[in-house]
């Protein structure tokens, strides 16, 4: 492991250590602040009418009944202004890119069931509900398809009549010339299962239009504060200097509350039909599963081409995404058949590589980002390919990967789809998972029970790099019309010492206000307790795409670093006027200024903040007032961060039962801001992936309804499913301001491929279609 | 998902329930006990009673007294967490504890359970296996119903709209076995299977296979008619019971891997039973 040295070593350094967290407190006792919490004065409830069919023309709406109810004060259709006039727009350059237009109310036909038709206005919920069940809607049933590799019965768009929204062929090398030469090729077949992100807190927003200055406030739990006001201005032709966006304390996102939705701009426009009125909606569990985003709904068709000694040398797939009714705004449809096709050979080396991704639109909730985006579903098909590869070739498991590692020697290394690797450390993460798992333990008493009654034990293995924290370059691929490589961070000393951040990053549980917080602290040499970090209000901080794509450490983290250390360099520089010392001479630490070599302070920072804002007599010539410095930080390209998990299970044969043994991840977090955090953030992550891998499953019938619509069928794991957790890091400091790499999804990328490789160990069947469940382990053994 | 508007009553006594129950026209009154299966399906608006009628601050309901050597009267009220601590019925605390997760069972009640009637519900099955006694109550009328014929399909029972449970008596199996398959800790089982020993004769009832619990007269046959419950018997009961349900499959598992089940499950019930376990201690686990 790499030693990392700090600003100040010598300090009493924060960044590091598992200082606890700013936010726990105020959770523990019960005073996290929701959007669920917010009781403004007169607040009117919002249901939403939602179709119950999944392809549907709208032949009329009837809400004259409705409207006749004393207790309904208003009801909005699509049919009507403002609602028809706007629709989501997600956009891209990528030539093949065909865009939907996703209705606010949908008012002319209806594409997946669960999409809002309606929104009712009542004093509460439960009146609201009662509304929407006097609306009147004629439907004309169209075709239904759910399936995007079925032949489509009817257009879900005008625009794209096959309903393929996009196609990308990533393609490098001669791919037919080396699987011609390849000793053997194999062919799969791999599907990965629909699911959602399923935060604890769904969805929810209160909108208030304020007729007094024509100002909208929207509290809401996003992960975007600043996307959604500028987004807001464009869809209700407002300025964005008279939008708030403020999303509170928010319990969990995990990509679902990334983007735009039409509910949400529903009730900002109803907010300002209704001036004045706090226009709220919480969505419930039901609306939760029907119609927010979905993802990892993917077929891959893999072939791949090795040499004798276990070489990669080709690689071909098609890959289709079933991206659901729209394009999900603002991230397009192509977030996950792009995100399969740029990174499917993972941590490899590959020349020979031809891909071709689609996204299909189908009659069923839209895709949309999901912690791991399509890398869960890519690493599962890319792992696969492995193990039976090395099956065929009568090689381990463990050394098919080893022969075929980036490796340090290789960074920089061009993948073929042109993504940078800077990591290469993967050999390392699987050496010491190997160390962590005793891999000769299990492997002997693998042996022991073969002979024996007791159940089969497997163990399976997942090698993986994750994209974190991409800037411009990186996130470029898309082509969507911005670039989410930079953040802002603006960092102030106030008037007595204290620090207040006001930071672009947003949180939903993974404890941003510390991490940032951690980061300024060392950045200027304060004490952690002298830091307060604000976030999530567009009023407040500059700028800030927001929480995706294991971004905000090192992005947002950047930022705080680089304004940090402005502040840190005026507050030097100031007293070193004052004191009449060389700059070079003095130390920031602890809140103080020491002159090297002296055992006692010289002034505090508060001596100095209070000159810098009360005494401007007292400061240098040009120097201006004010201890404060905002700064945008852009990594340019990303860090790649390894992961390597591996896992043991048993299984009961007479029930096709998995009882997981031991699971152990090692990831590469660069330098580790902090530890709990971190093993907090890949023990979900890693929970979330065997959610996915053995239980979570949203499936339409043939009709487009959603079959497991509540938690009773959509099953998400509990404490009593989920593994104890062997944790290791390796820290490979990455090139960014603060050495990190992401963190926030890895975890997710190896559960589908350790269960499937384990299984597969253990039973010797091949798991072609997640998720692996008890009952088709079962039938496998017939 | 929010009920849509109902009245609501607290009755006193299980006269003064079954009367509101009788009073409301077009018979759309509910009895409300633990709520943990009603208030679903209210918040769904898949039930839409004009009229709730809260039995949950009626005295003497929440009992269990032993009323002979080999039964026992259980209140309609009597928790599901009640049921695991109790100490007569090792089957009934083992059964128990199958049912959700505590919070459930902490409010869940046992009439509850019996009169919602879900063919997968643990008490149900272990009522059919065990020859429970229902006993019930309507405005003019008390009588008894055999768990047996209570059941009459997915969430339907044989009791008139003015109806209630008051209590069930359970008989004390001899000898006993419990066996359930979920897919997650605390979720209804796939396939659940009671077999208990009353006065000599052994009872199958097996739930998850069809719309109520249903018999395995078969299996039982087999059973009954030998002197010794050979490993050998046990495999040709389970086999005739899997050979005798037909389950409709769905996502959660196809009808022949619950088929799969009922052979494993019913194997492993008999073997509990022949090893005696209902006589060994409880498992306060
Ligand atoms: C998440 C979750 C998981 C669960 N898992 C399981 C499980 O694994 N196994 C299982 O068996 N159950 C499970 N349950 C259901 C639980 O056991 C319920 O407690 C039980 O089914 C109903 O009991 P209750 O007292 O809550 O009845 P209520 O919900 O109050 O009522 C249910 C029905 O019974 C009627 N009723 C109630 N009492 C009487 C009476 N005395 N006379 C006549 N009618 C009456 C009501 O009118 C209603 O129709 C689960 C519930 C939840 C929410």
């Amino acid at each position: 492991m790499t030693e990392i040295t700090g600003v100040d070593p010598k300090g009493n350094e924060s960044v590091g250590r598992a200082v606890q967290r700013k936010e726990d407190y105020r959770f523990l006792i019960g005073r996290g602040h929701y959007v669920s919490d917010l009781r403004l004065p007169g607040t009117r409830h919002v249901a939403f009418l939602r179709s119950p069919l999944a392809h549907a023309k709208i032949n009329s709406i009837d809400i004259s009944s409705a409207l006749e109810a004393d207790f309904v004060e208003a009801i909005f259709t699509g049919e009507s202004d403002p609602f028809k006039s706007v629709s989501l727009i997600a956009r891209s350059a990528l030539p093949s890119y065909i865009e939907t237009a996703q209705p606010i109310l949908a008012w002319d036909k209806v594409r997946f069931s669960g999409e809002p038709i309606a929104a009712v206005v009542a004093t509460d919920r439960y009146l609201a509900e009662d509304g929407v069940e006097l609306i009147e809607v004629e439907y004309e049933r169209l075709p239904t398809n759910v399936s995007a590799w079925s032949t489509p019965a009817e257009p879900l768009h005008k625009e794209a009549l096959d309903n393929v929204l996009l196609e990308r062929r990533f393609q490098s090398g001669d791919v037919e010339d080396a699987l011609a030469g390849a000793e053997v090729v194999i062919e799969r077949e791999l599907i990965s299962n629909r699911q959602g992100g399923n935060p604890l807190e769904c969805r929810a927003g209160v909108a208030l239009f304020e007729p007094g200055d024509g100002t909208l406030q929207f509290w809401s739990g996003t992960q975007v504060p600043h996307l959604v006001r500028n987004a807001l201005a464009e869809l209700m032709g407002m300025s964005e200097a008279k939008i708030r966006v403020i999303a509170p304390d928010v319990g969990g996102g995990f990509g679902t509350k990334a983007a735009l939705y039409p509910e949400d701009v529903a009730i900002c426009m109803i907010a300002r039909l209704m001036p004045g009125t706090p226009i709220k909606w919480v969505e419930d569990r039901a609306e939760h599963l029907l119609s927010a985003t979905h993802a990892r709904d993917h077929r891959y068709l893999v072939t791949a081409g090795f040499s004798s000694d276990g070489t990669l040398l080709a690689l071909k797939a098609d890959v289709t995404c079933n991206v659901g009714a729209y394009s999900v705004y603002p991230w397009t449809a192509g977030i996950e058949p792009l995100m399969a096709g740029g990174l499917l050979s993972g941590p490899y080396r590959l020349e020979n590589y031809d891909c071709m991704v689609r996204a299909v639109a189908t009659n069923s909730s839209p895709s949309g980002p999901y912690r791991g985006v399509a890398r869960p579903a890519s690493v599962f098909a890319m792992e696969a390919i492995m193990d039976e590869a090395a099956r065929r070739l009568g090689m381990s498991t463990i050394d098919i990967r080893r022969k075929n590692f980036i490796g340090p020697q290789d960074i920089p290394y061009k993948m073929p789809t042109r993504l940078v690797d800077d990591s290469g450390h993967y050999e390392r993460c699987l050496d010491k998972a190997l160390e962590l798992f005793d891999l000769d333990q299990f492997l002997e008493e693998q042996q022991r029970r073969r002979g024996t009654n007791e159940p089969p034990i497997g163990f399976g293995v997942a090698c993986y790099n994750e994209l974190t924290g991409l800037g411009r370059a990186a996130s470029a691929g898309p082509r969507m019309p911005f670039r989410t490589g930079h953040d802002a961070c603006t960092v102030k000393v106030n008037p007595d010492g204290t620090v207040t951040v006001f930071s672009g990053v947003t949180s939903q549980g993974q404890g941003l206000e510390t991490t940032v917080a951690q980061i300024v602290a060392d950045g200027i040499g304060v004490d952690y307790d002298d830091v307060q970090v604000r976030i999530g209000n567009t009023d407040e901080s500059l700028w800030g795409f927001g929480a995706f794509s294991s971004r905000q450490a090192v992005i947002g983290g950047g930022a705080a670093q680089l304004s940090a250390l402005v502040v840190r360099d005026k507050v030097i520089r100031l007293a070193s006027e004052l004191l009449e010392i060389d700059i070079n001479d003095l130390i920031l630490r602890d809140g103080k200024i020491w002159v090297a070599g002296e055992v006692e302070p010289r002034l505090s920072l508060a001596e100095i903040a209070r000159v810098a804002y009360l005494e401007s007599n007292r400061l240098p010539d040009g120097m201006e007032p004010g201890l404060e410095a905002t700064r945008f930080y852009d990594p340019i390209r990303g860090a790649f961060a390894a992961g390597v998990q591996i896992g043991s299970l048993e299984v009961d044969v007479s029930t096709g039962e998995i009882r997981i043994l031991k699971w152990v991840c090692v990831e590469d977090a660069g330098r580790v801001i902090n530890p709990a955090i971190v093993d907090g953030q890949i023990a979900g992550a890693i929970a979330q992936g065997i959610g996915g891998a053995m239980y979570e499953h949203l499936i339409y019938d043939g009709d487009g309804n959603l079959s497991t619509g509540t938690l009773m069928d959509y099953l998400i794991p509990t404490s009593g499913e989920i593994p104890e957790m062997i944790i290791g890091h390796l820290q490979f400091p990455a090139d960014n301001p603060l050495g990190v790499r992401g963190v926030g999804e890895g975890g997710t990328l190896g559960p589908n491929a350790v269960i499937a490789g384990a299984v597969a160990d253990a039973l010797g069947i091949l798991v072609d279609q997640l998720p692996v469940t008890e009952g088709a382990v079962w039938e496998g053994l017939q | 998902m929010k009920p849509a508007p109902f009245d609501y009553v607290v009755a006193a006594s299980p006269r003064e329930a079954v009367q509101y129950l009788a009073d409301v026209e077009d018979a759309s009154a509910k009895i409300i006990a633990g709520g943990q299966s009603l208030m679903p399906l209210l918040a769904l608006r898949l039930a839409r009673p004009s009229l709730l009628v809260d039995i949950n601050r009626i005295p003497g309901l929440e009992t269990i007294e032993r009323i002979s050597e080999t039964t026992i009267r259980i209140g309609t009220l009597v928790r599901h967490r009640m049921l695991c601590a109790q100490t007569n019925s090792p089957l009934l605390h083992e059964a128990a504890r199958w049912i959700g997760h505590s919070a459930i069972r902490t409010r869940g009640t046992i009439g509850g359970s019996l009169a919602h009637a879900d063919p997968a519900a643990e008490l149900p099955i272990v009522a059919v296996a065990t020859g429970m006694v229902i006993e019930v109550m309507g405005p003019s009328t008390q009588r008894t119903v055999d768990a047996q014929d209570f059941f009459i399909g997915t969430l339907e029972n044989s009791l008139a709209d003015d109806e209630m449970i008051v209590s069930v008596i359970s008989p004390l199996p001899e000898r006993w076995g419990f066996a359930e398959y979920t897919r997650r800790h605390g979720d209804f089982g796939l396939v659940t299977v009671a077999a208990a020993e009353v006065q000599g004769e052994v009872k199958i009832a097996v739930g998850g296979v069809g719309s109520k619990p249903v018999r395995m007269l078969e299996s039982e046959g087999l059973v009954n008619d030998s002197v010794t419950l050979s490993g050998q018997l046990i495999d040709q009961a389970a086999r005739a019971a899997a050979a005798s349900v037909e389950p409709n499959g769905d996502f959660h598992g196809s009808a022949r891997y619950r088929i799969g089940l009922v052979e494993e499950l019913v194997r492993r019930s008999l073997r509990q039973l022949g090893s005696g376990q209902a006589d060994s201690e409880v498992d306060w686990s």
